[in-house]
């Protein structure tokens, strides 16, 4: 459910190292028609820890966090510029380490 | 069969489902927790995403290298040191088409399944690095 017709919900799931900074999962309620780039912006903003180990110096996404929406993964420019719906799920985490 | 769990995995009872009248080789990769000073490790996955993973893994698997089946097994949860994390066994008409279609499903793992590990040593606690991680 949204806020307004001017906003929108986003799910957000964090894993590993991710989910002990962050929580395991929370809502967003950001501006309609926002993109992934918003999102990260905003988990940045709840903490320094948080915006050492999301994003570069110059706020860009570090290059090893993987980045999907709706359990499909995003890659090359779309990891930052892709819109996101009302409802989306956006999972942030770590590189993999199964097996 | 393919499957993320939390109970033990009883490696022969895969290995003898995949004998069949057209199989000639079994290959099997059984993953295990090393002693490197460690108390225990906690295995963590995205559980939906990973699952689906390995199914789609298996099926390329098959396809790719002509096998007959493919069973996947990963454990979540805490395990010690000897325990089983992954089996993977993999049913061929000959040997080598069943360790190619393993090593693509190991490698394919590591490389992308959203799984993470914990390992809790003497001195600290630490996640596990995976290999496609950057220097």
């Amino acid at each position: 459910m949204t806020e307004s017709v001017n906003s929108m919900i986003v799910n957000i799931k964090a894993f590993a190292r991710f989910r002990e900074v962050l929580g395991s999962g929370f809502t967003l309620d950001i501006p309609m028609d926002s993109s992934i780039k918003t999102v990260i912006q905003e988990i940045a903003n709840r903490s320094p820890e948080a915006a050492e180990m999301l994003c570069e110096e110059d706020g860009t996404l570090k290059g090893y966090v993987i980045i999907m929406v709706n359990k499909k993964r995003i890659s090359g420019h779309e990891r930052e510029s892709l819109v996101l719906l009302d409802g989306d799920e956006v999972a942030i985490f770590p590189p993999v380490a199964g097996g | 069969m393919i499957a993320l769990t939390k109970g033990e995995i009883d490696i022969q009872r895969y290995i003898e489902a995949a004998k069949t009248k057209k199989t000639g080789g079994i290959v099997t990769f059984t993953g295990v927790v090393r002693d490197d000073g460690i108390e225990h490790i906690i295995l963590e996955a995205y559980e939906e995403v990973a699952e689906q993973d390995l199914i789609r893994i298996a099926g390329e698997a098959i396809n790719k290298f002509s096998l007959n089946s493919v069973d996947i097994i990963h454990r979540i949860g805490k395990m010690n040191v000897g325990d089983t994390i992954l089996l993977i066994v993999v049913g061929a008409p000959h040997r080598k088409a069943a360790f190619e279609g393993c090593e693509y499903i190991i490698d394919t793992i590591k490389e992308s399944v959203p799984i993470w590990k914990k390992e809790y040593l003497t001195t600290g606690e630490r996640w596990v690095p995976g290999e496609h991680a950057p220097e």
